[in-house]
């Protein structure tokens, strides 16, 4: 899933100040299970706004609705009957969702509420971690299942670097060092010799050599 | 101007070799480099300089080599991969060459977050280990990452680090075969002062045969203070600094202790040469250039051999 | 009757509070007339902060909620997520600008229960010191 984080109010209010009729729209999925923009998220975000709006003798209207998924114009078309009465959408969606519903309504400003941060993992309630950074080249099966791209903090293929202490990253000590957790995991399959091969330099072409990506399955389509 | 590298030589003729490590300018004076030049002309064999350390921007590893090549000393060019792609990192070692500098130093380098630039986005397209390949594949192959030929090759005695005291200790020595295997002809590793654990990973070492494959120089640092070897004990990752080390800095009086620093790092030394794995040492005196004149002659490694 | 309060309160209590039934319910309603909306709800665990949130955007001068004392509730766990919902609120009105005191929890002692009535007084002491909501005073 996709992970964000609410912007602060402050940064939020300043992005809708010049709109008298704000739309919050929000996100059934990835940001709903991130606790950050779904539904409960919107609801909670409105009211605050329209509350700070009150107390600055603000003359703003601010409206909420929740779809499905952002992401997907299937539902961001749902959009379609509503969306005169706004004059901007505020988009509690990640990345992918703010962008969706600009392209579908290029006329209407569309603000982010949120900060997109990483493909990760729920680790459990009210955790979340980072673990793909979406390479195009998946190599998690030499690693043991810990891909050393997203969760090293300095992407080796042939680590641990001389930093790497007590199973921790010296970058942040939170954080556990990726390379030691792929020697553990190896070392439970008695595989611990893979690792003496010198893995090659990444073929960063498949995320960036095209630009941004596109991917067109024929047989999905009409 | 002697286009060899001494250390290369040194080693070669199994003399016992002498490394020191040179930081350059936070600034563009190049006298800043030269004065060090001058205060280890003699004492060393070769001199590293250090690249952006820390994240810390300083005066660029390359230019300082070549400051201190025309000065007649040699140097080891230290290169970290965190702040290069894998074209500007090869591009800088065929101009290395040019410039007649002969030794390189691959390292990974510290992590962005811990210098003045924590907003920088950091590069690693190469880890270190890569980066030792490709530089050999260059010199020993006349090709480039890819497969393209170059028109002439570099001449580089290939370096990388090492340390004895990080985690996880049996993989150590697997990742210092890695380093080997992709073409590292002398390894110098992090300050010791932890003899006995140095020794462990030396032992393990040599049982793979590594210390005939590799010339291995061990990395020593003169301590100045107490609080210097409390702070390297807890603050800096991928250190061993035994209690006991710390309690004979605490156990001189204040104007004593910079003496006692000295007489440590000699004694290291002189275990160090006792050690047939163990080819030489690399002495890194932070910001305390002055030390490791002294430092060299009391370990009775002065004068050094004429290449 | 209670001297009328100047703040006006949304109260929101678990069912299981002692002396909490329709009966005490209403009497507290005669007692402090429109000061005091009152919320009954299953388990305090079923608060969410956009409650708190729009009991303050409409009416509130202060939203409280009551729970079961710790390791007592009935669903386990109802009680700590109160807890924590009402810190989320609480950062959030701080960030507009609002008093964090606006919202506030009163957890049940086992040793020595507190009624409806008596919690509810103990609160409105609580709140006294609020001014009226800036929220609430642009529609006046």
């Amino acid at each position: 899933m996709i992970t964000a984080e609410r912007k602060p109010i402050d940064e939020i209010r300043e992005m809708i100040a010049p709109f008298k009729k704000v739309l919050a729209l929000g996100c059934g999925s990835c940001v709903a299970e991130c606790a950050s923009g779904g539904e409960k998220e919107t609801a909670m975000l409105a009211s605050a706004l329209r509350m700070a709006a009150k107390m600055d003798r603000e003359d703003v209207q601010i409206s909420e609705m929740t779809i499905d998924r952002q992401c997907v114009n299937e539902f961001v078309i749902q959009l379609d009957d509503v969306i005169d009465k706004y004059d901007a959408i505020l988009s509690l969606g990640c990345g992918a969702g703010v962008q969706a519903v600009a392209d579908m309504f290029p006329e209407v400003p569309v603000i982010p509420a949120l900060n997109t941060e990483f493909m990760g993992e729920t680790k459990g309630q009210g955790l979340w971690v980072e673990s793909c950074l979406g390479c195009g080249d998946c190599m998690l099966y030499y690693f043991a299942g810990v891909c050393p791209l997203a969760r090293c903090s300095k992407q080796l293929l042939n680590g641990p670097c001389g930093g790497s202490m007590n199973g921790k990253c010296e970058v942040n000590p939170e954080v556990p060092c990726a390379w030691q957790l792929i020697i553990d995991r190896l070392s439970g399959f008695g595989a611990l010799d893979r690792l003496e091969m010198i893995y090659p330099p990444k073929d960063w072409s498949k995320k960036q050599g095209t630009g941004p990506r596109k991917i067109v399955r024929e047989d999905q389509q009409r | 101007m002697n286009n060899i590298s001494r250390l290369k030589r040194v080693l070669e003729n199994g003399d016992f070799a002498v490394t020191a490590e040179c930081g350059p300018p936070k600034g563009a004076d190049p006298e800043v480099v030269l004065r060090k030049a001058e205060i280890l002309r003699g004492k060393v064999d070769a001199l590293n300089v250090t690249d952006n350390q820390t994240a810390i921007v300083r005066m660029s590893s390359l230019a300082a080599c070549s400051l201190l090549k025309k000065a007649g000393l040699d140097p080891v060019l230290q290169m970290v991969v965190r702040d290069r792609n894998r074209i500007a990192l090869q591009s800088d070692i065929l101009g290395a060459s040019a410039l007649g500098i002969r030794n390189l130093l691959c390292l990974s380098g510290d992590h962005q977050v811990f210098g003045n630039q924590p907003e920088a986005f950091g590069v690693f397209d190469l880890d270190s280990i890569q980066f030792v390949q490709a530089v050999k594949t260059m010199r020993d192959e006349g090709i480039i990452l890819g497969g393209e030929s170059l028109a002439s090759s570099p001449d580089i005695f290939i370096g990388a680090a090492a340390n004895p005291f990080a985690d996880p200790l049996e993989f150590r020595v697997i990742r210092l075969a890695k380093k080997i295997e992709a073409g590292a002809g002398f390894i110098q590793t992090q300050c010791i002062y932890n003899i006995e654990r140095f020794e462990t990973w030396l032992n393990m070492a040599a049982d793979r045969g590594l210390t005939e494959k590799a010339y291995i120089l061990g990395g020593v640092t003169p301590l100045k203070s107490p609080g210097m070897a409390k702070y390297m004990k807890n603050k800096v990752s991928g250190m061993d600094v035994p209690d006991d080390i710390i309690k004979r800095m605490e156990g001189v009086p204040k104007d004593k202790q910079r003496e006692e620093g000295i007489r440590i790092c000699v004694e290291t030394i002189l275990r160090l040469r006792e050690m047939p794995g163990v080819k030489g040492v690399h002495v890194m005196a932070i910001e305390w250039e002055d030390a490791v004149g002294e430092i060299v002659e009391k370990a009775g490694l002065l004068p050094r051999p004429i290449s | 009757m209670v001297e009328k309060q100047k703040n006006t309160l949304a109260l929101f209590y678990c069912q299981n509070a002692p002396e909490s039934g329709e009966i005490e319910r209403q009497a507290l309603e005669k007692e402090y007339g429109r000061s005091i909306r009152l919320f009954p709800i299953p388990c305090s665990g079923r608060l969410e902060p956009v409650h708190l949130l729009k009991a303050l955007e409409e009416f509130a001068d202060a939203a409280y909620v009551i729970t079961c004392p710790e390791g007592a509730c009935r669903y386990f766990e109802g009680n700590q997520r109160a807890k924590k919902r009402v810190q989320m609120t609480r950062s959030i009105i701080s960030e507009i600008g609002l008093e964090p005191e606006r919202i506030g929890i009163k957890v049940g002692l086992k040793e020595a229960p507190k009624s409806l009535k008596e919690l509810a007084g103990e609160i409105f002491e609580d709140i006294s010191g609020l001014r009226p909501s800036p929220v609430r005073g642009c529609d006046q």
